[in-house]
């Protein structure tokens, strides 16, 4: 009987069944397209939700920053950590005539002052990392109605989880991080992040919607197709474990484990470290909520953190993608990879096997984006049909509506 | 200057790849992706004899610390590691098949020395 019951659950539609809620009907292209559909989400969420924006070891010690640029928000973000060891966020913006204090060297800036202090290239304004003025050049030739007190960087609010940084630039008070996350971060919290400290970054600007590309990685059903070269048959099945958490959503995705390539440097890779995740795992890294029945076949956990990351776990390996809009029809992709210190020549050697790998998958990935959205553009398709195992799409399609509605 | 790559006693083969004695990443990807498929296969074959023993010999070294005698052989394999997809699955394509331009990725461990093995994210 438990067979029966088991292949009903998994009879087509499961996920429909599960989360009635989300519908079945095909969904507006218009969302990834229109300009001023773009405006709103900048406006309701990424001007108003908390962002992932750093790690915590990203700013080890007192005086360590990270400039983080958020251009769907319209700003970047200076994250420092204090004498106190409170990290801290504020706009890269000068209260003098407001030119950025940290000159950005890209999208992601990192530096150290011994003092605590940033300073602004322009006419040497320094700020403490409680955002404090601390210092004008030549303060006496300011009128009397300029105050130093009155005149810090401009907080934002600012708080940690597990190890990640997240802002929040709305102005006003907002909910807290933990309410935020709400059971994403029971599910997840339990991973030990910062043991994985070694590990790789790509990224590219793509020209597509920010959804496009996030909704590439959302799903396994492309896995069969995209990646016939670098994962051929390894991850072809259903995905299971399908939890929505409020706003954020995850899944796990299973290895065919009869099929896994046994090729000679693929095998001896694997064999001499656990850098790749198309080989059996195990599970020592993993919180009994990732994979809680141990089976063999479980690959990785894909989640995304919303509105733009998907966080993916591993036994010991974690990886994101981020997605940062630049414009309606730009995007900035990053993804980072994070695997244990190698301990041997050996370990470092399967790790860039597996990089190699994991880069070709990305590189596979990442080719039908700007594809997609041109046709797209072309207006030929006003709807998107998505399977039941495009839930995760549909579910970000609706709450993406829910925040741009509300 | 890379033919005359150094190598420890026992590896005198691999010299004559010594065009594959490449310090970083993004030097191995442009080396491969200029290659023919008849060169990634020949270096491919040559090389998968020794590897298992190029691995064992730089295990003898802490991490960080390999000597310069060695680092030509380390070299070789990463080379190897970056080869063999497109040996083991791309059926000797020297690019990618079906995949993004590949120009426009960036590593920001590109310009790594990779036996170095720096910590790539974050802070340096």
């Amino acid at each position: 009987m438990a067979v029966q019951t088991s292949s009903t659950e998994k009879d087509p539609g499961r996920w429909a069944r599960k989360y009635p809620e989300l519908g079945q009907e095909p969904l507006p292209v218009s969302p990834y397209i229109d300009p001023e559909y773009y405006e709103k989400e900048k406006a309701k969420i990424f001007k108003k939700e908390w962002l992932y924006v750093a790690l915590e070891r990203e700013v080890p010690s007192p005086g360590s920053y990270k400039v983080r640029r958020i251009d769907a928000a319209d700003t970047s973000i200076i994250i420092m950590r204090g004498k106190d060891n409170v990290i801290r966020a504020f706009h890269n913006a000068c209260s003098h005539r407001g030119n950025t204090v940290v000159t950005e060297k890209g999208q992601e800036t990192y530096g150290k002052n011994r003092a605590g202090v940033v300073t602004c290239r322009f006419h040497g304004w320094v700020y403490d990392a409680k955002g404090g003025l601390v210092s004008v050049p030549q303060e006496d030739r300011f009128y009397s109605c300029f105050d130093k007190k009155d005149n810090g960087l401009t907080e934002v609010h600012c708080d940690t989880w597990a190890g990640f940084i997240f802002v929040n630039v709305d102005p006003n008070p907002v909910k807290p991080l933990n309410e935020f996350l709400g059971g994403y971060a029971d599910h997840f919290g339990g991973f030990d992040y910062d043991t994985c400290d070694h590990g790789f970054t790509y990224h590219t600007t793509l020209d597509c919607n920010w959804k496009v590309a996030s909704d590439a990685f959302a799903e396994a059903y492309h896995v069969d197709t995209i990646h016939a070269g670098s994962f051929p048959n390894v991850f072809e099945g259903a995905i299971e474990d399908v939890e929505l958490f409020g706003a954020h959503r995850t899944c796990s995705v299973r290895l065919q484990v009869e099929n896994l390539p046994q090729t000679p440097i693929g095998d001896l890779a694997n064999e001499r470290s656990r850098g790749s995740l198309a080989a059996v795992g195990g599970a020592s890294t993993l919180p009994p909520t990732l994979n809680p029945n141990r089976d063999e076949d479980w690959g990785f956990e894909l989640s995304v953190l919303f509105p733009s990351v998907l966080l993916h776990v591993s036994e010991g390996i974690w990886f994101t993608h981020q997605f940062w809009p630049i414009a309606h029809d730009k995007t900035l992709w990053e993804g980072k990879y994070y695997l244990k210190k190698p301990r041997t020549h050996s370990e470092l050697w399967g790790f860039e096997r597996a990089m190699v790998l994991q880069r070709n998958a990305w590189l596979e990935d990442t080719a039908t984006m700007e594809d997609t959205y041109r046709a797209m553009l072309s207006g030929a398709k006003k709807y998107q049909h998505l399977q039941d195992e495009e839930i995760l799409i549909r579910h970000n399609c609706k709450v993406v509506d829910d925040y741009v509605d509300s | 200057m890379e033919n005359e790559m150094n190598v420890p006693a026992g590896f005198e083969a691999l010299r004559s790849f010594a065009k594959w004695n490449l310090m970083t990443a993004d030097e191995r990807t442009a080396a491969r992706r200029e290659a023919s498929t008849e060169e990634l296969k020949e270096f491919y074959d040559a090389i998968l004899p020794h590897i298992e023993a190029v691995l064992d010999e730089c295990d003898k070294f802490e991490l960080g610390e390999l000597p310069e005698s060695h680092r030509g052989i380390f070299n070789i394999a990463l080379s190897m590691a970056e080869i063999a997809p497109h040996i083991e699955f791309y059926k000797g394509d020297p690019g990618v098949p079906f995949a993004f331009e590949e120009e426009r990725f960036i590593a920001v461990h590109g310009s790594d020395e990779t036996w170095q093995a720096l910590p790539p994210n974050g802070p340096r």
